[in-house]
């Protein structure tokens, strides 16, 4: 590196560079390759604990997960291989239906909802008020507890007959009794869990507002336009950007609903199937009835699911999302 | 920042899946029947599911064995039941099961025909003795080239009653044995007087006991010789729609019990009587915190019948892969004839098998209470089923899932017995 540099016309990226002078080229070729190679390996030497864990923890298992995914692999014998059989299976299976139902809703329903919460919350702490930066952590807490055992404990507790959450109810006169027991209040509940969790899109949808140029807003008023209507016209379509990348994360972070729900429900799925989410289900088929074939199958067909939902995501997006210096 | 759940599930499910692909078909045979000769130094890991009650018992009798076996350390672990067979299942895969593991008959077939467990019976006469075992209570371990798991004791069905409870809303027991109409009038009374806050019972027809029971009665069982279903779709159908009545008006609400699962409507003193096998009684008592809970025998059609049986719960088995096969068959004798042992559990593991560790045992109070009741239904005591149908532990649990779903409304009867045999077919591989 250092001999070759002094040759370089301009020191330091020469190595990797391949329009050099021609003279370098010639007289010191193999210097240059030797000293390209050698930064070939420390690359890889430094990449390689990430290429490992990679490698090893990642896509060997997924693959295998793919081949498990034809296959029928009861976890004690040698998997047998089955073609299509897990997805016809799964095609006539109600209980899959019924956990891709109670996904949908509750990604379809919850994010909307918890973005909304995030953004009305976010656009309150935009204000400068004393206490915005104590309320702004308040507001985030729960979104790093969120996802604990200790809380979906509590979510059990308080949602129960006799809970403060029908207590209070009731106190206004309205007898719903205990969520928690209730198929039909079950996923108002998980939802609530979920909006409650604003805090991350919170923020990041702060860090955006404070991105809105402050002239968008007075020249807004200088046309006379009020609140709802600079929200409609100069912050949604400055914040598209924010909102779409809180949408896919808090879209793709709700397909993944796992803790609260397995323990809500007991780790069956209960009261009657109603927190059989899609990965509860999964996980029932994998480490509660050995049927590894299966459960690879559904975590195949989901990670496609999420995938084609990203990409119709990314091609509506270039509709409502506008990016600060677009041409258009 | 997008870690995709698909991406962290996969990864998970198919590390497992590797291990299991490059571990399955070992296990096997065993090691040497040998005396313990060897002074060296050697840890077992031993596991159970249990409460800290049983923890704290478990912990006493291991001291008690390192005692007798000074070079042997003994690592305990555990957790509550279902946890327990999702770590096994996995470990099993990986070929890491603990070297000896508190076992259940229900899963006995499955890990005993696919390798998993220690043939004990190698060490029958040099390790463990067998003597004083209950000759058909040890053949509950047996499958067809060997023995794989010794029980621990034994219970039966029955029925529990709180007389504190029932002496608050002032209703008379159930005396046990008659009719099902008359248990049923019984849980109506009860209801009835507690004004929405006691109720009589819980709907029996959720569990497949309660389906193997009645089937008994009728002379049947629940699983053919060749392992599958021994009763019909409309069978099942009918079944469950038996309890509707009860459901509708007498029983606790299932929406109620989902709240407080994991305890019962028994165990948190919301119903009079509950049916469950006759070990529970330690847990019950713990768990309701009443002073006296009562035994007595479940209804029945049929009452010359033989539809009761001594069913064989908890077993001691030992890992075809332990490095240590003749130290963990001497712990598993320990476990299962010491008369320490026996002191040290009473009948909280069933009514001990073993007449040495019964006489340790020196059973009185609720444990004398189990006995008992066991001793007065020795007319109804039938021969037992056939070692549970590999799977039978995912059907057993899909049975109950379903059943509590029809509480909740959330299912037809009918819907719930066609996805139960969809379930079951698929579970025993037809």
């Amino acid at each position: 590196m250092a001999t070759d540099s002094a040759h370089a016309p301009t020191s330091g990226s020469t190595a990797a560079s391949g329009t050099r002078p021609a003279d370098t080229r010639r007289t010191g070729a193999p210097g240059t390759r030797r000293a390209r190679n050698r930064d070939n390996v420390a690359a890889y030497i430094f990449l390689s604990p990430w290429l490992l864990g990679f490698i090893g923890l990642t896509l060997g298992p997924m693959l295998i997960s793919l081949y498990l995914a034809f296959t029928d692999y009861n976890l004690f014998r040698a998997p047998v291989w089955t073609g299509m059989d897990n997805l016809t299976r799964m095609a006539g299976d109600d209980r899959f239906w019924g956990s891709v139902r109670i996904t949908l809703v509750y990604v379809l329903v919850g994010t909307p909802i918890k973005l909304a919460a995030a953004l009305a919350v976010a656009m309150l702490l935009n204000y400068r008020a004393r206490g915005t930066g104590f309320f702004r952590s308040a507001f985030y807490a729960p979104s790093l507890i969120g996802a604990s055992v200790s809380i979906a404990l509590v979510w059990r507790a308080m949602f129960s007959t006799d809970g403060p959450v029908d207590g209070t109810l009731s106190f206004f006169g309205i007898n719903l009794g205990g969520w928690l027991g209730n198929p039909s209040l079950i996923m108002p509940m998980m939802i609530l869990l979920a909006v409650w969790q604003f805090g991350a899109p919170m923020v990041i949808f702060l860090a955006g507002l404070k991105g809105v140029p402050a002239e968008l807003y007075e020249a807004a008023s200088v046309d006379g336009a009020r609140a709802w209507r600079k929200f409609v016209s100069v912050t949604v379509p400055m914040l598209s950007p924010v909102i779409f990348f809180n949408l896919l994360l808090e879209m793709i972070n709700a397909f993944q609903i796992f803790a609260s729900a397995y323990i809500i429900g007991s780790g069956t799925g209960g009261p009657g199937g109603a927190t059989n989410f899609y990965t509860v289900y999964l996980y029932a088929r994998a480490f509660q009835d050995r049927q590894m074939g299966y459960a690879s199958a559904m975590a195949w067909v989901l990670l496609l699911a999420v995938g084609v939902l990203a990409f119709v995501l990314f091609r509506t997006s270039k509709s409502w999302v506008h990016y600060a210096g677009d041409s258009k | 920042m997008f870690r995709t759940l698909s991406h962290r599930t996969l990864t998970g499910v198919a590390a497992l899946a590797v291990s299991g692909l490059a571990l399955t078909g070992c296990g096997g045979g065993g090691g040497e029947p040998a005396a313990l000769e060897t002074d060296e130094a050697i840890t077992l890991n031993y596991t159970f599911w249990g409460n800290d009650d049983r923890a704290g018992r478990y912990t006493e009798a291991i001291a008690a064995f390192e005692d007798e076996y000074p070079n042997i350390t003994i690592n305990e672990t555990f957790s509550d039941y279902p946890s327990y067979w999702e770590k096994r299942q996995t470990e099993a895969a990986g070929g890491g099961l603990p070297d000896v593991m508190q076992f259940d008959f229900t899963y006995l077939r499955e890990y005993a025909d696919n390798g998993l467990l220690l043939n004990l019976e190698d060490y029958f006469g040099s390790g463990i003795t067998t003597d004083d075992i209950d000759e058909s209570l040890l053949v509950t371990g047996q499958l067809d080239d060997g023995t794989y798991a010794i029980p621990t004791g034994y219970s039966a069905w029955s029925v529990f009653q709180n007389p504190g409870l029932l002496a608050e809303v002032g209703v008379e027991p159930y005396e046990g044995g008659t009719s099902w109409d008359d248990y049923d009038a019984y849980m109506a009374s009860v209801t009835e007087a507690g004004g929405g806050s006691v109720w009589g019972g819980t709907d029996y027809t959720q569990r497949i006991q309660d389906l193997e029971l009645e089937l008994r009665q009728d002379g049947r069982e629940l699983f053919t010789e060749e392992g599958e279903l021994n009763f019909t779709q409309e069978e099942l159908v009918e079944h469950w729609q038996k309890g509707q009545d009860n459901r509708d008006d007498v029983t606790i609400p299932q929406s109620r019990l989902e709240e407080i699962n994991p305890v019962s409507g028994f165990g948190s003193s919301l119903t009079t009587s509950e049916m469950s096998w006759s070990n529970f009684l330690g847990g019950y008592l713990g768990d309701s915190g009443a002073e006296e809970i009562t035994i007595v025998a479940p209804p029945t059609s049929a009452p010359d019948v033989k539809d009761l049986y001594r069913k064989v719960g908890l077993m001691q088995a030992a890992s075809a892969t332990t490095e240590h096969p003749a130290e963990a068959a001497a712990f598993v004798d320990f476990l299962i004839n010491s008369p320490e042992v026996g002191e040290i559990f009473g009948a909280t593991l069933g009514i001990p098998a073993s007449s040495t560790q019964l006489e340790g045992a020196n059973l009185e109070g609720p444990d004398k209470a189990v006995q008992d009741y066991l001793d007065s239904i020795s007319d109804r005591l039938g021969e037992a089923p056939a070692a549970p149908v590999s799977g039978y532990g995912s059907i057993e649990q899909t049975f109950w899932t379903l059943g509590k779903s029809i509480g909740l409304g959330a299912i037809t009867p009918e819907d719930a017995a066609k996805q139960f045999f969809d379930e079951a077919a698929v579970t025993l591989g037809n």
